[in-house]
């Protein structure tokens, strides 16, 4: 299994960057996922609001949701999703919020 | 990022994964159990791999197995072995030779008279077949350059999706591959979405539209019976990014475009293409095919998708068992007719960035949609110029054949991306436009591993930000 380090942690994740164990996603692995994958400094209050609902969202349904529940639930509009994460909903949002990749053409 | 072991060959050594499998047959998927649906059984594999075989060659397929004279022509062609050249794995001829060689054991007379002269030998186990798998699905996009260079004609893609095909009747699969295989059975889309959540991310693109050009009269119908064009669309605008169906919908409405999206039958991606499932391809293609007809449209676009347009256009109706009424064609034609007949004007100054192009292998070499979109780039864009080499014999975005859905070859992919990379490079442009989606996310792979300073553009895109809407002299503010 593929892994990142950084700031002495190690990740365990598959070859496209999701994280290998979703269910040991913290905080603290969001933070390191979007500095190693997203190039983020640090995640602000709106980066919370669209990885909290995606966590909960697949907690409960285990899917990624759409990117129209993102925006409905976070009231953003979709522009803003794509400047929040640059690899955009799927390869970014959900890869912070530690979804496995979901499946298809993306 | 560590890098999945690999034998000195090359070949990535993943082993099979049948978790999702396990999980379908318990669920009781009704395309598991009605035997649509394929999953792996340990047992007589080998047998059964045989017997397919056997009783599924066609002549071309003959050929191919055939007239290779082992002239070495096709490495040449292949982005894998340009990227690994003192690897003899990574030719074409090699990958095909590991289906030869099982061919001529099996089947031809050479191998069963004098298997060691002709060098035969067939799968002993699923272990085997597992490696071979390995080779179909992870060191070959699929792209068929090498197909187009081999002056004996062998079609070394057609024998990879060939034997493709077979493993999947045997559920030795990527595991990626199952589950949209999986997707696109059991929901009619390859990647899940709701009959809810489809209109719902219609009507919310409607209002976004309507926003934007400050009217009302802006709609994005569904299921309008009559409609001139049936647009059908890839799940993943869908799902993770409908501003592509945004641009559609501006643009259709300034063109004055009777058109609909069906209401089932959208989906116009074909995993059926990359596993070699032709039921599973035929399936899909008929959905589309169906809708056209229910609605009696008079013509079906296809929105900007490789796999999807060579399904759709091309091989569907073959799968499908289907006659051809309609005209069928990719909406980059659509534009190009727009543009000509003049139904929609456009300001080329709003796309000063140096743009190239980059063809879908799909598109170009076998779907033979070649100068089409550069009609239209010329038409909307300042500074258009071409990646060497081009058209037919571009190289692929490394993540075609379903590879993107393969997480488990993605470092031999990356690896082999250089190709690409390089070729990127060498265009200065800041932009890289293509009219597929899968390649959108393959380049944007590659731009990110290289750290290329580009980004990843679509034509409808390029065209929706050089469109002059009557009643608004600049640009539209508020952009999607």
């Amino acid at each position: 299994m593929a892994h990142i380090e950084i700031e002495g942690r190690r990740i365990e994740v598959n070859e496209e960057g999701f994280l290998a164990h979703p269910e040991e996603w913290t905080e603290e692995t969001a933070r390191l996922l979007a500095k190693a994958e997203e190039g983020l400094d640090g995640l602000t209050a709106e980066h919370w609001a669209v990885v909290k609902f995606i966590r909960d969202y697949y907690l409960e349904k285990n899917l990624a949701p759409m990117v129209r529940k993102m925006c409905q639930a976070t009231g953003f509009p979709l522009m803003k999703i794509y400047d929040l994460f640059p690899s955009g909903p799927a390869k970014g949002a959900c890869k912070v919020a530690g979804l496995p990749k979901p499946d298809g053409c993306v | 990022m560590k890098r999945r072991k690999t034998t000195p060959s090359g070949v990535v050594e993943a082993p099979l994964d049948p978790r999702t499998q396990v999980r379908a047959k318990e669920e009781g998927l009704p395309s598991v159990n009605e035997g649509r649906l394929r999953t792996y059984e340990p047992g007589d594999n080998v047998r059964r791999f045989l017997g397919l075989l056997s009783s599924r060659i066609t002549r071309s397929l003959a050929v191919s197995l055939t007239a290779c004279v082992h002239c070495g022509l096709c490495a040449e062609s292949c982005h894998y072995f340009l990227a690994r050249p003192d690897d003899p794995t990574m030719t074409p001829v090699w990958k095909a030779d590991q289906i030869r060689k099982i061919f001529k054991r099996h089947v031809d007379w050479t191998g069963r008279v004098a298997p060691w002269w002709v060098k035969a030998g067939g799968p002993r186990d699923d272990e085997d077949l597992n490696r071979l798998k390995n080779i179909v699905f992870g060191s070959c996009s699929a792209c068929r350059r090498c197909t187009y260079n081999c002056p004996m004609g062998v079609d070394t893609g057609l024998l990879v999706r060939f034997t493709r095909g077979l493993l999947t009747e045997l559920g030795i699969v990527p595991e990626g591959v199952f589950n949209v295989s999986r997707d696109q059975w059991e929901t009619g889309n390859q990647m899940a979405v709701t009959e809810t959540d489809y209109l719902e991310t219609l009507e919310w693109m409607r209002d976004e539209v309507r926003t934007e050009l400050g009217t009302d009269a802006i709609d994005i119908p569904v299921d309008r019976q009559g409609a001139d064009i049936l647009y059908t669309i890839n799940p993943r605008e869908i799902k993770f990014d409908p501003r592509s169906i945004a641009h559609a919908a501006k643009i259709f409405h300034t063109a004055g475009e009777s058109w609909t999206l069906p209401n089932w039958g959208w989906d116009q991606t074909n995993f059926g293409l990359f596993s070699g499932d032709d039921k599973l391809g035929a399936y899909v293609a008929r959905n589309v095919y169906e809708a056209a007809e229910r609605l009696r449209t008079k013509r079906i676009v296809i929105s900007e998708c490789g796999h999807g347009y060579r399904s759709t256009r091309w091989e569907g109706y073959t799968w499908a068992g289907y006659d051809q009424k309609l005209p069928t064609e990719s909406v980059v034609v659509t534009l190009k007719r727009y543009l000509e007949d003049g139904r929609i004007a456009v300001d080329r100054t709003r796309n000063t960035e140096p743009v190239t192009f980059h063809d879908s292998c799909n598109i170009a070499r076998s779907g033979d949609l070649v100068e089409e979109p550069r009609d239209v780039l010329r038409r909307v864009c300042t500074d258009f110029r071409e990646m060497f080499p081009n058209r037919r014999e571009n190289f692929c975005c490394t993540g075609g054949g379903g590879l993107l859905s393969m997480a488990e070859y993605r470092p031999l992919r990356l690896e082999v991306a250089k190709i690409k990379a390089d070729q990127l490079r060498a265009t200065g442009a800041e932009l890289v436009c293509t009219m597929c989606h899968n390649c959108v996310d393959g380049l944007n792979d590659v731009i990110k591993h290289y750290k290329l300073p580009m980004r990843v553009v679509q034509v409808l895109e390029l065209v929706s930000n050089a469109l002059v809407v009557p009643g608004t002299n600049e640009r539209t503010k508020h952009r999607l």
